[in-house]
């Protein structure tokens, strides 16, 4: 069996009277991409905040490494992409991406360097520009290499691309699998939140489906597509019948 | 342009002074105006500059005090509650009405005006400080969070930064208050200062000396809010301020 890092078990979340989630569990191993899907207001961004131990308050149990999930976040292993790529406006590409080392202290083990990060992700030569000069494609990519630069365990998307026109999604997806395929980075798992079934198709090992709030696991679907992944795969029939097989499953509900 | 439209006005003026036949006592024409202060600059300046001091110590006491206030109510709402309907209160009543206990306390000296000014530009910092402060949104905060970052980073490095185009606000209205401030306490009781100089013109109805007055204070006011639209632009490099000459 593969290295179990993430182990979820019986999640459940009020605010107040609101139930959010409903015994959510599911494992995650090393090297795997997982998607977290469903019906809008569901809950999944507060499911990702409580993989991340942004939310503590909670009923059941959620391990990275046999560890409380505030201990991972506490010891930087959890990197976070939001839907917004929330960048200083002050702060230049580099100094945006430069933000986290100055938080840990940069004596903290060995640090990526912000300038091969942003070659990374294909922003080379935009280290001086400002945000406000980046367009929204390009934001996300200096919010990605930012969640890079303290090397950590695991990737939490939520709905990264989302505010994205589709082509520039698209491409996003693309990078992404490159860096996840084949560029050499410290991340074994990547949690991925999205409103897309074949976004979550393309990029994914798992697919988790979840139902209507109170968010139940409606059914996890394992995507079966040889890596590394190339666009053409979409017009497989394989990848055709994933995204029929999700979208009933999302419908049923 | 703004700098052609004025000469035009003053031309304007000039001419319908001298074809209308004003009084001088109403209304002088622009150039005998002009002529004073420049036959009279060291006197001018002299007044001018006791007004521009006053107007700047009261400004650079409100807002440094201000903002550690605001700094505080910030970070405390048990404080904040408490302290804000007398903030109010402050802000309600009008400087005029205090000015003459400010003589009676401080004098007929410059600290009386120091206060006045001060008073009038607490208000506009304090409250956007906090407003500023307050600003930062939930998705920044979530992404300090996620680096384990201290109440302080956070303070230092998402907050403040955040704060400062709000803060720069409240800087560029208050230069104005502060010229009114000082002017206000020059008024009820001073033997120096522009607001003295205007009042004693209409004693006597100098009108064109108190013209002239007039000009110097509004130069005060300006001057001191192009000041500061420099240093903003310098230090608020990332945002389009808005307004401002």
């Amino acid at each position: 069996m593969m290295n179990r890092i993430i182990k979820a078990r019986g999640l459940s979340k009020y605010y107040g009277r609101l139930h959010v989630l409903d015994r959510i569990s599911f494992d995650a191993s090393e090297g795997e991409f997982i998607s977290i899907i469903g019906p809008s207001g569901c809950g999944k961004t507060t499911l990702l905040k409580i993989i991340g131990g942004l939310i503590s308050s909670i009923k059941g149990e959620i391990t990275i490494r046999d560890n409380p999930a505030g201990l991972a976040l506490k010891r930087r292993d959890i990197g976070f992409v939001f839907q917004n790529p929330n960048l200083l406006p002050w702060r230049n590409s580099l100094e945006n991406i430069g933000l986290p080392l100055e938080i840990i202290g940069k004596n903290d083990l060995s640090m990526t360097d912000p300038k091969k990060l942003l070659k990374l992700v294909g922003l080379e030569g935009f280290e001086d520009a400002y945000p406000k000069e980046l367009s929204g494609g390009m934001q996300q990519r200096v919010a990605i290499a930012r969640a890079l630069t303290f090397e950590p365990l695991i990737l939490l998307m939520d709905e990264p691309f989302g505010a994205l026109d589709e082509i520039t999604r698209n491409k996003m997806n693309l990078e992404l699998l490159r860096i996840w395929e084949k560029e050499k980075t410290t991340i074994s798992v990547i949690i991925f939140v999205t409103h897309s079934i074949p976004e979550a198709v393309f990029l994914s090992d798992k697919v988790i489906v979840l139902s209507k709030r109170p968010a139940k696991i409606e059914k996890i679907v394992d995507i079966g597509l040889p890596r590394p992944r190339k666009t053409d795969i979409k017009h497989s029939d394989k990848y055709v019948e994933y995204v029929e097989c999700v979208r009933k499953i999302l419908k049923e509900d | 342009m703004p700098v052609l439209f004025f000469i035009c006005f003053l031309i304007v003026w000039e001419l319908l002074v001298i074809f209308l036949r004003f009084p001088e006592y109403l209304l002088p024409q622009p150039s005998k105006i002009l002529n004073e202060i420049f036959a009279n600059s060291g006197r001018f300046l002299m007044h001018t500059g006791i007004t521009m001091f006053e107007a700047v110590m009261g400004y650079l006491i409100a807002n440094i005090s201000g903002f550690l206030v605001a700094v505080v109510f910030a970070h405390n709402r048990t404080i904040e509650k408490g302290f804000y309907p007398y903030a109010i209160a402050l802000k309600t009543t009008p400087i005029i009405a205090m000015a003459p206990l400010l003589i009676l306390w401080f004098g007929t000296g410059i600290a009386s005006k120091i206060v006045a000014s001060a008073i009038v530009c607490f208000f506009p910092i304090l409250v956007n400080t906090v407003r500023g402060l307050r600003a930062v949104d939930e998705g920044s905060l979530d992404l300090f969070r996620s680096y384990y970052a201290s109440r302080w980073q956070i303070f230092t490095k998402l907050s403040l930064p955040t704060a400062l185009p709000y803060v720069f606000s409240a800087l560029k209205i208050s230069t104005g208050l502060a010229v009114v401030g000082a002017i206000v306490g020059e008024f009820v009781g001073a033997n120096k200062g522009i607001g003295y100089v205007i009042l004693v013109s209409t004693y006597h109805l100098e009108t064109v000396t108190m013209f002239a007055g007039i000009i110097m204070s509004a130069l005060i006011g300006v001057l001191f809010f192009w000041a500061v639209s420099l240093i903003e632009k310098k230090v608020v490099f990332w945002q389009e301020s808005e307004g401002g000459f």
